[in-house]
């Protein structure tokens, strides 16, 4: 192959190599970030992930995080305080929830009567393909109705006397 | 109407009628129910600790007024129902202040002049602190003022009342807890 070749064919793979490389660069990245995990998260931001899932207790449909409330503005400062003391965020939000009750968490927990709405949507759900399943099986089972003309109609003797005669006078008022 | 036909309909109906039952059952159960009444879990169990500075005079540490029925009142100057129960506890701090009853006012989100005005226009007699960090409302949970929680002679909060509290409910628990001593 002479030179002039050469420039042609690595002309026409050159694409081909590059969307090569972007997906070997993207794949690396994926199984550095899954090995390394995510950098762990600054207190910052822990106090406001906790803070977004519990209900300003003052205000009307607003997470602590959001509400310019000074309790809510309290309240961020006790989370921060607690996490500088080494608490997990389950134990904080077990603390509010000790003083305000359940109401106090943004997501209703996941036992007990408001474990309900989990699982609701999920039995209603099945219900709604156990009844599709159902509904499929009976369908396929039932006999089809046959398309008309199709097999010999079950007719009396006096029914099929009246057609013999029938035909008979029409043959005899046929021309020639 | 084949039999098969009239007792696929019944159990259709008989489906509807339990459907709707359990959403009549749902309704009635929630619409029966005071949505201003918040169920707190703080009644019944013990009341939280606190040492607060006392707007005039040393500071109050719960823990040491054990032994007595302590009536703990969230209040604010800038709130308005707080002055409509204002007479109901001076009336029944006037009442059982040498009963063994201790009246605590706990000053909430406020400014202390504006809180030190309103003790002496209202002629507040009771010890009133200050809940300068929020921390105590919070460990109460607090939903706003006025808030009054009513703590037996052993430390445990027998009542809350979320609004102004009336004398008559605050005479009926304290007598009771006073007799079962």
């Amino acid at each position: 192959m002479n030179a002039a070749g050469t420039l042609r064919w690595a002309r026409a793979g050159l694409p081909g190599l590059l969307v090569l490389i972007a997906l070997a660069a993207g794949l690396a990245t994926l199984a550095i970030v899954a090995v390394r995990g995510h950098p762990p998260a600054s207190q910052a931001q822990q106090v406001q992930q906790i803070a977004a899932g519990l209900h300003c207790p003052i205000c009307k449909d607003l997470s602590v995080a959001d509400s310019p409330a000074p309790l809510a503005q309290q309240m961020r400062q006790e989370i921060a305080q607690k996490l500088r003391a080494g608490e997990s965020a389950d134990q904080i939000r077990a603390g509010f929830v000790a003083a305000y009750g359940d109401s106090v968490l943004m997501s209703p927990p996941r036992q007990g009567v408001a474990g309900v709405v989990y699982y609701v949507p999920l039995l209603v759900l099945a219900a709604g393909l156990i009844t599709a399943v159902t509904l499929l099986r009976r369908w396929l089972r039932a006999p089809r109705p046959e398309p008309p003309g199709a097999g010999s109609p079950q007719l009396s003797a006096t029914q099929r006397r009246a057609v013999a005669r029938a035909v008979a006078r029409l043959r005899e008022e046929e021309p020639g | 109407m084949t039999r098969q036909m009239t007792r696929r309909r019944t159990r259709l109906l008989a489906g509807v009628v339990a459907v709707v039952a359990v959403i009549v059952a749902l309704l009635t159960t929630g619409l029966g129910k005071d949505p201003s009444v918040i169920a707190s879990p703080l009644v019944g169990r013990a009341a939280p600790n606190f040492t607060l500075p006392q707007l005039d005079g040393p500071p109050v540490t719960l823990s040491k007024l054990r032994g007595q029925v302590v009536v703990i009142n969230f209040w604010a100057s800038w709130c308005t129902e707080c002055q409509v129960e204002q007479a109901a506890l001076d009336q029944t701090w006037r009442q059982f202040q040498d009963s063994g009853v201790v009246m605590v006012g706990v000053n909430f989100e406020d400014s202390t002049g504006a809180a030190r005005d309103y003790i002496r226009t209202d002629n507040v007699t009771y010890p009133v602190v200050e809940d300068t960090n929020s921390r105590t409302a919070l460990a109460y949970g607090l939903r706003g003022v006025p808030e009054t929680f009513v703590v037996s002679q052993t430390g445990r909060i027998v009542n809350r009342v979320i609004g102004p509290v009336d004398a008559a409910t605050l005479t009926s628990e304290i007598n009771s807890m006073l007799a079962s001593a």
